[in-house]
């Protein structure tokens, strides 16, 4: 049996009468990329800093490693964090920020080497004001590897990141995953978490809506499936005599399938028929596509 | 507290620090500029004797005695008008500057052992008027330091520091000194709200730092550069300016542990503020509140013997003003015993505000 490294239950968050987190609760198991999405607001930041003892609880029990992160000091030295807008004391480069660290976390690690994880070796004596937003981050990132942490968080790793930025994080968070670190990961970037995450779990307004891996919630809620043709007048009368639905999209042809076997169905039958059409694609609606309908209906019908 | 992280952060405040210009320029540069303009404008190393008119409306042995030790101070030359004349009005025909007045109860409130009051009249130029009122008031400091034995005082208006040998240098570099300490709690008052806003604290908690450490790291670094600081000034103050003080081993740590008390107190009054400031108007205001009252009314930049008695009295409950006229005391006269308690407060008073300040200050995200 997998051991959780971290146990939320009938977590509550309140400030005044505003409920941040409302009776969230989940667990990560060893090992693990969870991620938890939401969109602003969804409570996802407030979940984390409690985690990581940075903001007190309202009610509710959180276990971090077995301990609780309110009361215990000890667990800076074993779980790695890079929050949101990371930031750091100015003047100061980052060599400097990795010595510090390792003198404060009594860390071993070679300093040189998770330098040249993030790709920060060349910044390595630049001011931290002087770095670009990426570059911040990647310090960000690398502070959090200085005690070779058990759990890491990332408290959205990747936000305003260009994308080629985006990628090389992607890139040392999969290596992290691959050394076997149970990583809890906030994001807005629903391609990021199917990417990266193991499971997911949906936030909005303080609530868990939906969690899972994420091809389990995209089966869930997704809708139907097309096909998008790009073809002429021709393609389209022979699809309306084959009796298929579909309808025009500019130079496409939008093509409901209600399974995934109907698409080689359709294109063998345009096939035989010598139609002329130019290029096709199967699509098959993303995690993106489901978070983005899911958290729609959802204040469609507040408002209703 | 954990010594290694303390150093630790201590280093990293330290390199970060001596790339900050602006932080080196207020830290250093600034209160060098300030006694290089102070000096400059009052760096008579001695003053030009100017005429004192004086009449005595009490002759005796005493008042007579005060006018010989004006004039053999060789600051004034002194010219005796009768007692019949009208003062205010030799004042004004001859364009007087300065005119002593000895009443005529002078005498019998001196041999009654109480104090002899004195009057300086007739500045229409209120600089002329500061540098000769603290001219007389150091001679009849002199004096009245020569009969300590005694009860009788010679009294001139009201008590203002004033330097051994009556160089306003010496007056500057103890004032300028309390106000390098004074900048330390400028930086706790714009550094506790930046850092929050900027959630380093936050940061700094995920290195296993702690408050406590963070603040005595913080400290330490400060008294370095406060000590370093006030050694340019002291240094600048008596090879450039012929400042006079009283440097021995005891003026020096004394000196040192007021510092070390100021620091203490007015960081931990920087911390207070900063708590309070969760924006960066708010910092503005209350920084300025906070810090202009005590640069002006504590005695940094000008003595407050002129200034009206509500601003005296105001002046009194501000701590900048116990911590400067220590320095004074124990620099310019070499007079630490009469200060001992004030320190004692004042270090009481520091650990007590530190104790609120730490317990009150929070890293946790509200």
């Amino acid at each position: 049996m997998s051991e959780n490294v971290i146990k939320v239950s009938n977590l509550v968050k309140s400030y005044s009468d505003v409920r941040a987190v409302d009776g969230i609760s989940f667990s990560i198991e060893r090992g693990e990329v969870f991620s938890i999405l939401g969109p602003n607001g969804a409570g996802k930041t407030t979940t984390v800093e409690i985690l990581e003892g940075v903001r007190n609880r309202t009610s509710g029990d959180v276990q971090v490693l077995g301990q609780d992160p309110e009361k215990s000091r000890s667990l800076v030295f074993k779980v790695g964090i890079l929050p949101q807008d990371f930031s750091f004391v100015y003047n100061s480069t980052p060599k400097e920020a990795l010595d510090f660290y390792k003198g404060t976390l009594r860390a071993s690690s070679d300093l040189h080497e998770i330098l040249e994880m993030v790709e920060l070796e060349d910044k390595s004596s630049t001011p931290f004001q002087k770095l670009s937003g990426g570059q911040k981050q990647k310090l960000g990132l690398a502070l959090s590897l200085v005690n070779n942490p058990e759990i890491l968080f990332l408290d959205e790793p990747t936000s305003g990141l260009d994308p080629r930025a985006r990628r090389n994080i992607w890139k040392v968070i999969k290596g992290l995953k691959d050394a076997g670190k149970s990583i809890l990961l906030t994001t807005h970037y629903l391609e990021e978490a199917e990417l990266l995450a193991d499971r997911v779990a949906i936030m909005n307004k303080g609530k868990i809506i939906d969690s899972g891996r994420p091809m389990e919630i995209v089966e869930r809620h997704h809708e139907d499936d097309n096909l998008i043709i790009r073809g002429d007048g021709e393609v389209e009368r022979l699809l309306t005599a084959g009796g298929f639905l579909f309808h025009r999209e500019g130079a496409y042809l939008k093509i409901n399938l209600k399974s995934i076997k109907d698409a080689t169905e359709i294109i063998n039958y345009l096939y035989e028929r010598k139609a002329a059409f130019e290029d096709f694609t199967l699509k098959r609606e993303s995690l993106e596509d489901v978070f983005v309908r899911m958290i729609g209906a959802i204040e469609e019908d507040e408002s209703e | 507290m954990n010594l290694n992280r303390t150093s630790a952060y201590f280093v990293l405040h330290a390199k970060s620090y001596m790339r900050s210009r602006s932080a080196l320029f207020f830290q250093l540069a600034f209160p060098i500029i300030l006694i290089l303009l102070f000096g400059a404008i009052f760096s008579g190393s001695s003053y030009s004797p100017s005429t004192l008119i004086v009449q005595n409306e009490s002759p005796s042995v005493a008042s007579w005695g005060v006018v010989n030790a004006i004039n053999e101070s060789g600051l004034f030359k002194v010219h005796v008008i009768p007692e019949n004349e009208n003062l205010t009005k030799y004042i004004t025909n001859n364009s007087v500057e300065a005119a002593l007045l000895i009443p005529s109860n002078f005498t019998t409130n001196i041999y009654s052992g109480g104090k002899g009051y004195i009057m300086l009249e007739g500045h229409s130029n209120p600089t002329v008027a500061s540098v000769d009122y603290q001219t007389l008031n150091g001679i009849f400091t002199e004096i009245n330091f020569r009969s300590s034995n005694t009860t009788q005082k010679l009294v001139l208006s009201s008590q203002i520091a004033i330097g051994n040998t009556g160089k306003t240098i010496n007056y500057y570099v103890p004032g300028l000194i309390g106000f390098t300490v004074l900048s330390t709690m400028f930086n706790m008052v714009y550094t506790v709200p930046n850092y929050r806003r900027e959630k380093l604290f936050r940061q700094l908690s995920f290195s296993g730092l702690t408050k406590s450490e963070w603040i005595t790291a913080n400290m330490m670094f400060s008294f370095l550069m406060l000590i370093l600081s006030d050694v340019i000034l002291v240094a600048i103050g008596i090879y450039v300016f012929g400042a006079s003080l009283v440097l021995n081993i005891q003026t020096i740590l004394t000196s040192a542990l007021i510092i070390f008390g100021g620091l203490f107190f007015f960081t931990s009054v920087g911390i207070l503020a900063g708590l309070v400031s969760d924006n960066e108007e708010t910092v503005s205001v209350v920084g300025n509140l906070v810090m202009f009252p005590m640069m002006f009314l504590s005695g940094v930049f000008f003595p407050l013997t002129f200034a009206p008695a509500y601003l005296v009295t105001i002046s009194k409950f501000l701590p900048l003003t116990y911590f400067i006229n220590s320095l004074i005391s124990v620099l310019d006269y070499g007079n630490i015993s009469s200060v001992a308690l004030q320190i004692l407060w004042l270090l009481l008073g520091s650990a007590i505000l530190f104790i609120i300040a730490v317990t009150l200050f929070s890293w946790k995200q509200k």
